[in-house]
């Protein structure tokens, strides 16, 4: 920069270091931005290398340091109950109720409050009005109705000295029209838990059994009670009832204190397993919420350390294969074999077979928080500030093997057991360790700090480039391009007000664009209400309905190409929108990082290469020669993938075959993410789709 | 000077004795307290010599468990264990100030309500009917500790709250909970410095509050806590070198938590060999730490400690065992001759060993079956009596002499009335 300023016509003073640095870097934005994106794509598969190993961050957790009670005995318990289901299922009957009364009954006998819970079917809707906030639901209320519902069975200890300000929660989610042994299991294994923890003297807080109806899917049952926990009522019908003697009235709904933790307990019959019994961990809630990390910390502990079972947390089993992920993961190995020759406090390096494994899990992690749906029926929990997680075991033989039963009723009886002890230990609500992280496999974290470094890094290039395509776009137009190596500082020169207002235009067609796009993202809940319609008719309507509002739009306030502009200033007027649209780009991805790093992360990957390298067709199409073509040949691509629902389309061919998919998909995709009130829906049409749309734009600019 | 002082403290025992016997004398009694309340400001303007010269008068323990919560149940074990060893080695609770957050025994995840054991057979319960804690759960706290070592209470505290000690005393500290370079944990919300220990304990100096002080603390990085001591007569003995951890004994998994630190847990093995006759030294009870069992190094500090740690036995501090000092002729009080003579070495010293014995046995024998309040009252009775005895013959003779001068002043009495009529 030294020679930026001659220093003959230098009375004014040298600019500042930091905006010397600032402009050395726009004027050389493309060399920044192609090291930052490469930076940015490499960290994330870095990723798994600099996961650290999980910690028990909370003292007062102490998990396995007393030794589980729950005894032989209590899986005895076990398999008489699961017995009594068994053979009710078998009557054809009404198994729905006969199941919650015999849990009642069970319950009452071991001494402890019981009652039924009666809730609907939740309709799912688009309701655009209450999209981060749930409805009432006012199942209580609803007692009175004949209409069908569901029944969960909810037992409560109360803990003999403690103050009842907490409690900790299982949840057993079985079908009560068609039971299977592998529910039923569940319920026997949670069942004997929970009279054991009816006897022991230990219990500061509260234990409340949730026996969930899943005859709707489990999260609704699970929400459903969550919300009338949490909402109280005070002019139900039950407000008649005297609620001190409510003992006995098993409608009379009952709460415990605050939730400390909540475990849903499956149990799954799983072949293919061989050695050890498993126990699965799913903890992603709506939004890409996790639980504390201490919880699954626990839980892993106590499962592989006191009660041998094998974890596993979810992973892309197609990554597994993939040869080039094998390839790096050697080559990475390889380089931590030179790193640690060459100094041996430098371990940074795993195996291959490792990474793979890490990155495969890691993708999976990544996926589930950025789709932004609950995995499991903790994912209610988390919308209460309660930390939950979904333990699925299972047996390493088939669950009709009565002699293996045992066993298995044992381990996880006293997985149970010691995970609530653990979390009885608490004092305070979970929040020792962390609650954003990746996990990378059971015992590995990749935590807030680290794996924001590959978001930001493919962030950093959307503000450079902007600066640098503004200051470009105003040295073009006032054809001030032979001092071009201080472009900020030429910009201001003489063309005028006139020129350095070009932006206005550009932002306002920036400004229709997402306004089109609040448009189309609000244009599904009308949809919704035509009846008897197919996901590929929605899929159409919404799609001509978008258009027509697009083109009202543009009859109204004016198309992108109908600018008023003086001749010449047609050159940089694409330059001067790429950057507006860089902006506003880089304002949403920052944002949605905010909301749901996960999403964001995916989302920069396709986004910034989409805004980076747009470039109209016209003005590439004139210098014939081959970087050209690439150029136009990385757009095209690049526009196909950005565009949402033929990526969605190509990811769907690429994991089930192009056969299967089908122009209603994205509708059906949608419509779930509504449904889950995931963010990402917003993400998606408020922010990735007018950027893309504006790249089209940009791509078919007549310049 | 000293001289003067001696007979003016021979007067004063004397008055002591006179007057639980003969009220009929009075005159005598006159003259006598003219006598002592000079003594008294005598020996008031004579204080400020130095603490080796004062008699060791009584023992006191100040027990201290800066931490709460059920986790760091081992820390209130711990302190309870020492609470427990030095009752049982004869300081009366009155003389124990024990600090705890308490919250351990009636904590809801305690599976043995109303019970606290160091140990996982369970064979002791440290916690009954007979435990006096004196500053409890939120009222442990830097501001209340620093209080108690310096004596600065507001009025309203009783007196059972305060360390009433006095230029004579014998003071162990012990403190426990989680500690670091150079301060100390309490309870989560506040921290000890070393630099506030050191003040207190040099507040304590100055104002005569101890003659001997035994810092014990069982903390991670103990020793950095005595960084800053420099006042006389301090023994400092820490669990843990700087940069080292402390760590806990064993685990209960009945219980469910670690119920002892390892250097408590060796302290009291050490103890529970002892009893009040007990002569082992402190050097005996430094070395009884074995680093490789402890998984830290004690440390113990001794160059501001005038004795030699050897011939100082380790009742000096956990036990109340005075130094006793039988004379065969007449009583010279606590002159300063008499305790800074060869007698200080009395434990080690085999030949006045047989006669002292006697005397200490009698008083761990009322320890062992009265409780402590009596005891300490047989304790002075005992002190008493034994002086009584030694001067019974001289205050016989002392009886004539005043009877014969009542029978002179008689006659005198009457010549007087008479030339004034």
């Amino acid at each position: 920069m030294e020679n930026g300023i001659p220093d003959s016509q230098n009375p004014k003073p040298k600019p500042r270091p930091i905006v010397r640095i600032g402009i050395f870097i726009i004027s050389h934005n493309l060399f920044f931005s192609v090291i930052c994106c490469i930076g940015g794509i490499l960290a994330l598969f870095l990723l798994p290398l600099m996961a650290k190993n999980t910690y028990i961050s909370e003292n007062a957790l102490m998990p396995g340091s007393a030794n589980p009670m729950f005894s032989r005995y209590d899986t005895m318990e076990a398999n008489k109950l699961v017995k009594d289901i068994m053979s009710m299922s078998l009557k054809p009957e009404e198994t729905g109720i006969e199941i919650a009364r015999l849990l009642a009954q069970r319950m009452e006998e071991s001494g402890v409050e019981v009652y039924h819970h009666k809730f609907h079917e939740k309709i799912s809707q688009f309701r655009p009005l209450h999209f981060f906030s749930d409805t009432t639901y006012t199942g209580l209320l609803l007692q009175n109705t004949s209409a069908i519902h569901g029944i969960n069975t909810v037992g409560i200890i109360r803990a003999p000295r403690g103050d009842g300000k907490e409690a900790i929660v299982f949840v057993t989610p079985y079908n009560s029209t068609k039971i299977e042994l592998s529910e039923a299991l569940s319920i026997g294994l949670a069942y004997s838990v929970f009279s054991l923890l009816g006897r022991v003297t230990w219990l500061s807080k509260d234990i409340v059994w949730l026996a969930a109806d899943s005859r709707y899917g489990e999260y609704t049952s699970v929400s459903a009670w969550l919300r009338d926990y949490h909402t109280p009522v005070f002019n139900g019908p039950e407000s008649k009832e005297n609620p001190t003697t409510g003992a006995g009235n098993t409608d009379f709904f009952r709460r415990a204190g605050t939730m400390a933790a909540a475990l849903v307990i499956k149990v799954v019959e799983k072949h293919g397993e061989t050695e050890k019994d498993t126990l699965s961990i799913y903890a992603e809630a709506s939004n890409g919420q996790m639980p504390n990390l201490d919880l699954i910390n626990t839980v892993h502990y106590l499962a592989v350390h006191t009660q041998g079972l094998r974890v596993k947390v979810e992973k892309v089993y197609t990554l597994l294969n993939l040869a080039w992920l094998q390839v790096m993961g050697q080559i990475l190995e390889s380089v931590s074999k030179v790193a640690k020759s060459l100094n041996s406090q430098w371990k940074f390096g795993m195996p291959a077979a490792e990474y793979v494994d890490g990155t495969a899990t890691l993708a999976s992690s990544l996926y589930y928080q950025a789709l932004g749906v609950p995995t499991g029926s903790h994912g209610a929990f988390r919308d209460y500030q309660v930390d939950a997680v979904t333990l699925e075991i299972s047996p390493r033989s088939f669950l009709n093997n009565e002699g293996r039963r045992t066993e298995f009723l044992l381990r996880g009886g006293r997985l149970m057991e010691s995970v609530v002890r653990s979390v009885n230990n608490l004092l305070e609500k979970f929040h020792q360790s962390f609650f954003l992280y990746l996990m990378t496999s059971p015992s590995k974290f990749v935590s807030v700090g680290v794996y924001m470094i590959a978001f930001l890094l493919l962030l950093v290039p959307l503000p450079i480039a902007a600066a640098a395509l503004y200051s470009g776009a105003n040295n073009l137009g006032s054809n001030l391009t032979k001092d071009n190596q201080v472009p900020a500082f030429a910009s201001t020169a003489k063309p005028g007000v006139q020129k350095s207002w070009r932006w206005l235009h550009a932002a306002k067609v920036v400004f229709i664009i997402h306004l089109w796009a609040t448009i189309v993202s609000l244009l599904p809940s009308l949809i919704n209400h035509i009846p008897e319609m197919t996901p590929t008719n929605n899929m159409f309507i919404w799609a001509s309905s978008s258009i027509f509002i697009l083109l009202i739009l543009y009859s109204m306030l004016g198309s992108p190409y109908s600018h008023p502009t003086t001749s010449g200033c047609q050159n940089s007027e694409w330059a001067t929108l790429k950057s507006v649209m860089i902006a506003v780009a880089s304002i949403g991805l920052g944002l949605m990082s905010i909301i749901n790093y996960a999403t964001a992360q995916i989302g920069a990957i396709i986004l910034v290469p989409m805004c980076l390298l747009v470039h109209p067709l016209k003005l590439t199409g004139r210098s014939g020669n081959s970087k050209a073509f690439l150029l136009v040949a990385c757009n095209l691509v690049v526009a196909v993938i950005g565009f949402p629902p033929a990526g969605l389309a190509v990811i769907k061919g690429w994991s089930e075959g192009f056969g299967a998919v089908n122009v209603g998909d994205f509708w059906i995709w949608a419509e779930s993410l509504w449904a889950w009130n995931s963010a990402t829906y917003l993400y998606v049409v408020l922010i990735h789709f007018p950027c893309w749309v504006l790249c089209m734009n940009i791509l078919l600019h007549p310049c | 000077m000293a001289s003067n002082k001696a007979n003016l403290e021979l007067w004063q025992s004397e008055f002591i004795c006179l007057f639980g016997r003969k009220m009929s004398l009075l005159i005598l009694l006159v003259a006598l307290v003219v006598a002592a309340t000079t003594g008294k400001s005598n020996a008031i303007s004579s204080a400020s010599f130095s603490s080796s010269s004062t008699m060791h008068t009584n023992n006191w323990a100040v027990l201290v468990c800066t931490s709460r919560f059920w986790f760091n149940y081992r820390h209130m074990a711990n302190t309870l264990s020492l609470y427990r060893t030095v009752k049982r080695l004869g300081i009366p609770d009155e003389r124990i100030i024990l600090m705890l957050a308490d919250d351990m025994a009636c904590n809801t995840r305690n599976n043995y309500p109303a019970q606290v054991f160091n140990n996982e057979n369970h064979r002791l319960n440290l916690y009954g009917d007979n435990v006096e804690v004196d500053y409890r759960g939120y009222e442990v706290t830097v501001e209340n500790f620093l209080r108690v070592l310096t004596g600065r209470h507001e009025t309203a505290v009783p007196r059972s709250k305060r360390l009433l000690s006095d230029e004579g005393s014998h003071i162990l500290l012990y403190m426990t909970g989680h500690g670091g370079d150079e301060f100390l944990k309490f309870q989560d919300s506040e921290e000890l410095q070393s630099h506030d220990l050191a003040d207190a304990v040099k507040q304590m100096k100055e104002k005569l509050r101890f003659k001997e002080l035994l810092i014990m603390v069982d903390t991670c990085q103990a020793a950095t806590l005595f960084n800053q001591l420099h006042s006389p007569g301090v023994l400092a003995i820490g669990s843990s070198m700087k940069g080292e951890n402390s760590y806990s004994h064993h685990l209960d998994s009945d219980i469910g938590v670690s119920v002892v630190d390892r250097f408590t847990y060796y302290t009291l093995a050490f103890f529970e060999r002892l009893n009040t006759y007990s002569n082992a030294s402190m050097s005996s009870f430094f070395n009884s730490f074995v680093p490789s069992l402890l998984l830290s190094t004690a440390y113990y500090r001794t160059d501001l400690y005038q004795r030699p740690p050897d011939e100082v036995p380790v009742t000096n501090f956990f036990g109340s065992v005075m130094e006793t000092i039988h004379t065969d002729s007449s009583y010279k009080g606590f002159s300063s001759k008499r305790t800074s003579s060869a007698k200080i070495e009395m434990p080690l010293d085999q030949a006045d060993e047989t006669e002292r014995r006697t005397l200490t046995s009698t008083t761990a024998e009322t320890h062992r079956t009265e409780t402590n309040v009596e005891a300490e009252e047989n304790h002075i009775f005992h002190f008493i009596s034994s002086i009584w005895n030694n001067k019974v013959e001289r205050i016989e003779k002392i009886d004539a002499v005043v009877n014969y001068g009542l029978v002179a002043m008689l006659p005198l009495a009457a010549l007087s009335t008479w030339i004034l009529c």
